[in-house]
């Protein structure tokens, strides 16, 4: 199993084409308690130093329905 | 915050508590008594037991108190050198009690305890004569009125005119204790005078220093970095890992003391974080630093924390170490050492001595460990055994 160079064990990706109600994007942006989501331009951008910060708590993935985020573990 | 003698018994007397007539005097001032008679020069550290250590001094009339004042303040006192000193009225003194009031955190509420002894080492006390002493809980709600102050009082054999001035004091030194959210109030001793008096001789007053916002008095005294010659100045290496701790709110990650050993230490939690670093002492390891990690601190801390202690010449290794955690996640620790290492440019593999962390999310944790190959035990491995380990380890690279 690979391992990354400088230790990196979580992966946010979103799939934008899951999700385009402004207010959704906003909702779930907004929700993560270790801010690892920020609206650029209207756009949501994962926020790479914050990435490991995840505690896997869910709460962005409850806010969007349409399932445009996905967590990936890298350590798996 | 602990506050010095004469800090503490302003505050007691503010609240009707009798002190002894005394002066404050600083190391480039002439010490003048205030009173005639013989004098007691008291050194204002903040440590316990100064009279064991020398750090209380009876002046009689004839001496020079200068010259006594200025032997004392050129005397060290368990690391102190004290920058003013107390100087009180020697008082004829006819029996001494001893009362204070903590925090109970068994119970979860404030406790009384009280002893018809003074000025003894309560410890040493209350094994050899428990039935001098009385313990007893009662509600930040109601407080200690002096009735139940008074019963306190009374259950070691206190009676007449002496209870009913001990209960007022007591019942008094409670509101101190609430009213300034101490964590300590003390009053050891508390004298009975030749006179019939009843005067507080000494006074041990701490502050939850997380409460110091709602007494701007008290905060004040606490940024005056120039009342306690601290016994040892920051380094600069603890300075640097103070910074890191201050970085986020989450958590605690960098309440370091440096040494000068090879083994870096990232350890937590109070007493485990204690007993891992005398563990690792034991075993034979010369801790490089001692630290503190709890209350989940942030992935970004203990990477940096982690980075900031492998960056002190000398260290080669790190263990980490914590008692089982619940409020700290094993699996965001494991990622800030790993990160902190590969930031500092060594292979996790060979740094970590030992990783000893059980507890929450403890599967995760272990995951990343075994990816990166990372030694790590579970509850099963004792702290002892775990800072043995961690000794061995870096006996054998400095080697």
């Amino acid at each position: 199993m690979e391992t990354h160079p400088m230790g990196v064990f979580v992966r946010i990706h979103i799939d934008l084409d899951k999700c385009q109600d402004p207010q959704e994007v906003k909702a779930w942006t907004g929700v993560c308690p270790v801010g690892i989501f920020k609206l650029v331009n209207g756009q949501p951008v994962v926020v790479e130093e914050n990435e490991d910060e995840c505690t896997f708590c869910g709460l962005c993935l409850q806010a969007c329905p349409g399932g445009a985020i996905r967590i990936e573990k890298l350590y798996e | 915050m602990r506050l010095l003698e004469f800090e503490a018994k302003s505050i007691l007397k503010r609240y009707g508590i009798p002190i002894p007539e005394g002066v404050v005097v600083a190391g480039e001032e002439t010490p003048v008594a205030p009173f005639s008679g013989p004098a007691v020069l008291k050194a204002q550290i903040p440590i316990g037991g100064r009279g064991k250590t020398g750090g209380i001094v009876i002046v009689d009339k004839d001496e020079d108190l200068k010259e006594r004042a200025a032997a004392l303040f050129a005397t060290r006192i368990r690391g102190y050198r004290p920058k003013k000193l107390l100087i009180e009225e020697k008082l004829d003194l006819k029996r001494e009690f001893f009362m204070a009031i903590t925090y109970d955190t068994v119970a979860k509420e404030p406790i009384v305890i009280f002893s018809s002894e003074g000025g003894v080492d309560i410890e040493e006390l209350a094994q050899g004569e428990p039935e001098k002493i009385c313990k007893q809980h009662f509600t930040f709600r109601d407080g200690l009125p002096e009735h139940k102050a008074r019963e306190i009082v009374a259950e070691t054999g206190v009676t007449g005119k002496p209870l009913l001035g001990i209960g007022a004091v007591l019942a008094k030194l409670a509101t101190v204790f609430i009213q300034t959210d101490a964590t300590i109030a003390e009053i050891n001793p508390l004298a009975l005078t030749a006179s019939g008096q009843l005067i507080a001789l000494d006074c041990h007053l701490d502050i939850d220093d997380d409460a110091l916002f709602r007494h701007p008095d008290i905060a004040a005294i606490a940024k005056d970095e120039s009342r306690i010659e601290a016994a040892k100045a920051q380094t600069e290496f603890e300075r640097q890992a103070a910074l890191i701790d201050s970085v986020d709110h989450r958590g605690v990650a960098g309440r370091v003391i440096e040494f000068d050993g090879n083994l870096g230490l990232i350890i937590g939690g109070g007493g485990a974080s204690l007993t891992a670093f005398d563990a690792v002492r034991a075993h034979g390891g010369k801790p490089a630093n001692y630290c503190e990690i709890g209350g989940n601190p942030s992935v970004k801390k203990v990477q940096a924390l982690t980075k900031h202690i492998l960056s002190k010449p000398g260290v080669e290794k790190v263990a980490v170490i914590m008692n089982v955690v619940s409020n700290t996640r094993v699996d965001l620790v494991a990622r800030g050492i790993v990160k902190g290492i590969l930031e500092a440019g060594r292979d996790p593999a060979e740094t970590v001595a030992v990783f000893r962390i059980p507890g929450a999310w403890e599967a995760e944790g272990f995951k990343i460990l075994r990816k990166y190959g990372v030694r790590y035990c579970d509850r099963t491995v004792s702290i002892d055994e775990a800072a043995r380990m961690a000794a061995q380890s870096a006996g054998r690279q400095s080697a």
